[in-house]
């Protein structure tokens, strides 16, 4: 009887994988950046966040409803195509600011939705404002900004 | 409390789009402090196809109660398995998955 020699296939071609893979890791914002969540202004937070810098206003969209009925749910999307490294949300109706810091993936897409809860307008002039800025993967900064009222308050409940 | 419903999509482009309600009072300081109970919200979100982040967020005590949230990624497919963990201010971890659809 005739034995079948199984030699040839034998050895298999061992690929050495390269240690590159997902060296994207979760940043902590609230644990690298402690003030920036206890800011009471926008541009105190941006600073706490980021230090002194100089966003250009184009590239970031901040979709919100002009007039929100319901603050405890306020319906807001950042959207933008520039590549990003981080980017951060904000608000000035609250009693501190800062509502949200991403941290972009290589495959992530900045196409954020949130919703948020908003003190009513009225309690701080009736201005409300949203602001987000982007951390471009070129090293620069980008802002976008839309402003809304808030008719009844969300944080009371 | 610890429950998440979470949708995930792809699409033609090779996009997924991904939406979650995540259950959490959210728990405002000025919230607790009227009730008498310790503040307690969602701190961090984060979501992984396998090992490869595609969603990290630090989150504040601002998003609403059982917050619900929408983002996108690329380089994932059909049948890939989503998983989403949030950690809130006290400690607590809930970890939630899903095929991608």
């Amino acid at each position: 009887m005739n034995r079948r020699k199984f030699l040839g296939l034998g050895v298999m071609a061992l690929a050495a994988l390269p240690a590159t893979l997902s060296a994207f890791a979760s940043i902590d914002f609230r644990a690298t950046k402690p003030d920036a969540w206890k800011a009471k202004t926008v541009d105190d937070a941006i600073k706490a966040l980021y230090g002194d810098i100089k966003p250009e206003e184009k590239g970031v969209t901040v979709k919100a409803p002009k007039v929100a009925s319901n603050g405890g749910a306020v319906p807001v999307t950042i959207k933008s195509d520039i590549p990003a490294k981080t980017v951060a949300v904000f608000q000035n109706m609250d009693p501190e600011s800062a509502v949200a810091v991403f941290n972009v993936p290589e495959n992530g897409i900045v196409d954020y939705f949130l919703k948020m809860k908003l003190k009513a307008t009225d309690e701080n002039g009736g201005n409300g404002k949203i602001t987000a800025i982007l951390e471009g993967t070129d090293g620069k900064f980008y802002k976008g900004t839309v402003d809304l009222q808030v008719a009844k308050g969300g944080c009371e409940g | 409390m610890g429950n998440m419903k979470i949708k995930a999509k792809v699409k033609n482009d090779g996009i997924v789009g991904v939406k979650v309600l995540a259950k959490h009072d959210m728990l405002t300081y000025d919230q607790a402090k009227k009730k008498g109970k310790e503040a307690n919200f969602i701190t961090h979100i984060t979501a992984k196809v396998g090992d490869t982040i595609v969603y990290d967020v630090s989150t504040s005590q601002f998003w609403s109660k059982n917050p619900q949230f929408k983002f996108k990624f690329k380089g994932a497919k059909k049948g890939d398995k989503l998983t989403i963990t949030w950690t809130d201010l006290s400690g607590k971890t809930v970890t939630e998955s899903k095929k991608i659809k």
